[in-house]
């Protein structure tokens, strides 16, 4: 319209700051010949974009709205709304929250027609009892319920559910109190029906038939969206086959499985049967033999008890994809002839453990002739402490591992591993058991902790039992403050006992014997708290206890150097 | 195309041959010059019925929206002009002649023929004459004051603008192939012909029908609406005078009797759904088509009567609709909606939206425009709404994209910094192109010296100012109560 001089305008990008300039900002002519008058996109169908008064308003834009698009007008019903709409509403002081759909909100989901009124109204007028609306309403919607359950289709083949199945249906719905009635309202129910063409009586819309004028058809509406179907491809073809491939291999190998399960069980049976066989017979010779009184070696008897072994698979058991099994080889039986036969696990272990004790024990006598000659000078033994046995102190019932001297360095690394009684189990009596004292009384326990400057610690504690024999118990507390200086060599403290009184002599019951395996030099102080060891020499009971870095008050710590 | 010169889109589908008629030659097809609004139009004959004051014809207006087509009387037909008549090579497509037609994609195409297959043999004359016309019996009823006599139709009101109206659902392509294959098929024009010849009882083969307004009257709540267009409710209905549709549930009813029974029971006084809105003005609900099947249903089948476009091809369960009510001590009055894909693969953030007609023109469509945009500012997304608009939803996003626009580039303006359509966008959850589009068409894009400017027009300034004044209503976001709903996969692939 307005007349354009060809300019040549570069495409506006969304990110460029653009200046933002009243009309009054700027040179009227010049922006009057620089609008761009390109037809603009509406979105509106190109052939609805012409109309007279679209095109009207859009041409007014911005300026006076004096144009319109005009619709036909709503007019105030002349329905007595009031009436129709009688309910008051109340509004709820928070957001409305709401999920019942419509069919839930109402009570019957049939209403009754002008026509159905005038029936009623004929209906009651002749009897004494009086069907309400309410109830008729009821029975038809049962009715029509039913007939749409049971003949879907009825418009078109036109069945008719008959009254007996209405009956039926009725049984589980309050209709079940209005009988007197239902039979008279079913034929009501029946013409009205057949007046309708057999079709529901409420006008209900076209959904789809799946038929080929559903398209056509303007009132067919609200069609299932169908479900995106996976695109048929080859290589989705080579898949499936493949799967099937492999569910086929999978269902034959369970059948094998089950045959050979079947086989090896007739076995057993078959190798069952030969034994009780031979021991009927075996049996019956030794009877024999005792009747005609022959004296000779039973060796005969047991003939056959040491057969060629044969080779372990083929005892085993044809079990598939499960090779663990294996090892749970032993199945219980009682021939023992066929165990004789098999390698026994326990044998296995048995061997096994003789030779790790024979290293055990050749490790040991190392050891003592290592230590042969060292003399233990421990003299003053610390009167043992009254706490609870706590938990970082090991009992010393457990099992004492020598100390290799190889390793020395290695054993004072701290390690939370408990001590592996595995290694010495109950049958094979184990040298370094300590069998003393009564393991619920008074176990002494040991801990060994890794101090200051990477100085090692053995703590050492008996339970409560092990109570020490002083008669007060300002013994243990000066006890405890003892190592509270550093270097308090000097000032040792005393301990004053009665070397007769019962309860000291009964806490030595509790020390532990003395020097089992380990010579020691003073047998009487082998309770003594932890000693001095020296440098060249491990700790003597190398306790390989975990034990958390920090020291506890309820021990008596000792300085020992680290070995190295 | 340009705006200034009008096309005549009735019958523009190539030469017709042309020469006199009466009024019982004249039949479905054909095109002749009908008085409307005290002028002489072109006009297409969509339907022909008998009553008892004569014969009446349903008339499509050239460059007129649908929703103007009316029933007229001999009287107002010019039968001293030569009537079009249809033309009788139906299966060529003559569209190349039309610019419109040349330029429509596939699409339209469809669509066109869809609207337009009124390509009759001229054999058919007797359908004029079927006794049992299915619209005969609400024809009569029609009030005269409808859509073309009304004269405040016509009044223009300064200063406002109409509410929103529809625009299509979804899914045109699929909705328009079945009639592309019809055509392809062959579908049997004789074989319908002689059905109407014998039978009688159709004046249109089915297709046709959905251009003819089905429903003359609705009783809703307060009001008697006059519907627009088709909508397919039970067919028994378009016997009706009038049909009765509650207020509150939307159910639908012929009969009187029926109606006041179900009001009895009816419990409903709002959306059966979650308020998410609420101010002293209106109120917002979250309804799930699938949850809500039923009360959805009705409702599209309600807003179809004033939506062209709109589809109920599909049913409801893939759509949110956010409904817009207002209160008062009868319950929260049906105002307006608009629906929403649960998951749009197109970034739409609005399919269908309408302002009931009792309650156009009053700046209910603003509203609900202003929440889908709230909505869509709570995703993080930006929104558009679904193509193609009707005349009036263009009008009421135009107003709204404006008004907005206008007031960000005021601010920027006073504050004298640069703006990028970007941040336009960004701002009001706008896509760009809708930015860039609403800012050609106000004629404020312009290129000068080199560099792109956005220049403010006096007369949007003036404009602005003017609304201001009126203190429009506007949704409060802070009033909203709402997450964007999450779906499950499963109910996406199974759940329609
Ligand atoms: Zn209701």
């Amino acid at each position: 319209m307005s007349t354009r001089k060809p300019v040549r305008i570069r495409k506006l990008n969304t990110k460029t700051a653009l200046q933002v300039l009243r009309e009054d900002q700027i040179d009227r002519n010049e922006y009057d010949s620089l609008t761009t008058d390109a037809q603009i996109a509406t979105g509106v169908e190109s052939n609805e974009e012409q109309e007279i008064h679209l095109q009207a308003v859009l041409k007014g834009a911005g300026a006076s709205t004096d144009n319109e698009i005009p619709v036909p007008p709503p007019q105030e019903s002349d329905v007595s709304y009031d009436e129709l709409y009688s309910t008051p509403y109340i509004e709820p002081r928070n957001y409305i929250r709401f999920s019942d759909t419509v069919e839930e909100t109402l009570g019957s989901l049939y209403d009754m027609t002008t026509e159905d009124e005038e029936y009623l109204k004929t209906y009651n007028a002749k009897r004494a009892s009086k069907l309400s609306d309410d109830d008729f309403e009821r029975i038809m919607e049962l009715f029509e319920m039913t007939a749409s359950e049971q003949t879907p289709y009825a418009a078109v083949d036109n069945t008719i559910v008959p009254y007996e199945v209405m009956v039926q249906h009725m049984a589980h719905s309050p209709v079940v109190k209005l009988q007197t009635h239902t039979k008279q309202v079913y034929e009501y129910w029946k013409t009205r029906r057949q007046d309708n063409a057999n079709k529901p009586l409420h006008p209900s819309l076209k959904f789809e038939t799946h038929q080929e004028h559903d398209d056509l058809d303007p009132y067919v509406c609200f069609r299932r969206r169908e479900v995106r179907q996976t695109r048929k491809t080859r290589a989705r073809d080579v898949q499936i086959a493949d799967k099937l491939k492999k569910l086929r291999r999978e269902l034959e190998d369970g059948r094998q499985l089950v045959l050979l399960s079947h086989q090896r069980e007739v076995l057993k049976k078959e190798l069952l049967n030969t034994e009780r066989f031979l021991f009927e017979h075996r049996a019956k010779l030794k009877e024999r033999k005792v009747r005609l009184g022959i004296k000779a070696d039973d060796e005969d008897l047991l003939y056959n008890t040491k057969p060629q072994k044969r080779k372990i698979s083929e005892v085993q058991h044809p079990v598939r994809g499960a090779p663990h099994q294996r090892l749970s080889l032993p199945v219980p039986r009682e021939s023992r002839a066929v165990e004789q036969d098999l390698v026994q696990l326990s044998d296995k272990q048995k061997e096994q453990y003789a030779e790790f004790f024979r290293d055990i024990e050749s490790k040991a006598q190392h050891h003592r002739h290592w230590n042969n000659g060292h003399i233990d000078l421990t003299e003053r033994p610390l009167s043992p402490v009254k706490e609870e046995q706590h938990q970082n102190f090991r009992p010393a019932k457990a099992v004492f591992l020598p100390t290799p001297p190889a390793s020395a360095s290695e054993s004072m690394e701290l390690d939370d591993e408990p001590v592996s009684t595995v290694m010495a189990p109950k049958r094979a009596p184990s040298p370094f058991v300590f069998n003393g004292a009564d393991e619920s009384e008074s176990t002494p326990t040991y801990r060994r902790r890794v101090g200051r400057n990477g100085r090692l610690w053995i703590d050492r504690r008996h339970c409560r039992l092990a109570s020490p024999p002083s008669d007060t118990e300002t013994p243990p507390q000066s006890d405890q403050c003892k190592y509270d200086q550093d270097d308090s060599e000097d000032e040792q403290a005393v301990y004053h006992i009665d070397q007769y009184s019962t309860s000291a002599m009964r806490f030595r019951t509790t020390i532990p014997a003395p020097g089992h395996r380990y010579p020691r030099g003073h047998v009487a102080d082998a309770n003594a708290p932890a000693h001095p060891v020296a440098v060249s020499r491990p700790a003597l009971p190398p306790v390989p206890a975990p034990a958390p870095p920090q020291p506890s008050n309820h021990a008596q710590p000792q300085p020992q150097p680290q070995p190295t | 195309m340009s705006p200034g010169i009008l096309e005549a889109t009735v019958g523009s589908d190539g030469p017709r041959q042309k020469n006199k008629a009466t009024p019982d030659t004249l039949r479905v097809g054909c095109i002749a010059m009908v008085e409307k609004d005290g002028q002489a139009r072109r006009a297409e004959i969509l339907s022909i019925k008998d009553t008892k004051s004569g014969r009446q014809f349903y008339c499509n207006f050239d460059n007129f929206n649908k929703r103007l087509d009316e029933w007229v009387p001999v009287k107002r037909i010019n039968f001293e002009q030569d009537v079009e008549w249809p033309n009788p090579d139906k299966d060529k497509p003559k569209d190349g002649k039309n610019k419109q037609g040349a330029t429509a994609q596939k699409k339209n195409l469809s669509k066109k023929i869809q609207k337009r297959p009124g390509k009759r043999e001229q054999s058919v004359t007797s359908e004029a004459a079927t006794p049992n016309h299915p619209w005969s019996e609400f024809v009569d009823s029609q009030p005269q004051s409808k859509a073309p006599s009304t004269p405040r139709d016509l009044e223009s009101k300064a200063g406002q603008t109409p509410a929103a109206a529809g625009d299509e659902m979804d899914l045109d392509e699929d909705e328009n192939t079945p009639d592309i294959k019809k055509e392809d098929d062959g579908f049997s024009r004789e074989a319908e012909i002689e059905k109407l010849r014998t039978g009688g009882s159709m004046t249109q083969n089915p297709t046709e029908l959905s251009r003819i307004r089905n429903i003359s009257k609705v009783q809703f709540g307060k009001y008697d609406l006059f519907p627009w267009y088709f909508s397919p409710y039970p067919e028994s209905f378009t016997q009706e005078d009038a049909i009765s549709v509650c207020e509150f549930c939307l159910s639908y009813y012929a009969d009187l009797k029926s109606f006041a029974r179900h009001r009895q029971k009816c419990t409903l006084q709002h959306p059966p759904g979650n308020e998410i809105y609420r101010d002293d003005y209106v109120s917002f609900f979250e309804i799930d088509g699938r949850r809500q099947r039923t009360w959805c249903r009705n409702l599209c089948l309600l807003s179809k009567m004033f939506l062209d476009h709109k589809t109920l091809y599909y049913d409801v369960d893939p759509f949110l609709f956010y409904v817009m009510t207002q209160k008062t001590e009868k319950g929260q009055h049906l105002v307006g909606y608009f629906s929403k894909e649960k998951e749009c693969a197109d970034g739409y953030n609005v399919a269908c939206i309408l302002t009931m007609p009792q309650y156009q023109r009053k700046g209910f469509g603003r509203l609900l425009i202003q929440f889908s945009y709230e909505l869509s500012k709570i995703e993080g997304k930006l929104g558009s709404p679904e193509k193609p608009l009707s005349d009036l939803g263009l009008l009421s996003y135009r107003q709204y994209w404006s008004e907005n626009i206008i007031d960000l580039l005021v601010e920027y303006n006073e504050r004298d910094e640069r703006c990028t359509i970007e941040s336009i966008s960004t701002a009001l959850a706008m896509t760009t192109q809708d930015v860039e589009h609403t800012l050609q068409a106000l004629k404020m894009q312009v290129y000068h010296k080199g560099e792109h400017k956005v220049v403010l027009p006096e007369k949007m300034i003036q404009a602005r100012e003017k609304a201001r004044s009126k203190q429009k209503r506007y949704i409060a976001p802070e009033r909203i109560q709402w997450k964007p709903p999450v779906f499950t996969a499963s109910s996406r692939t199974w759940g329609w």
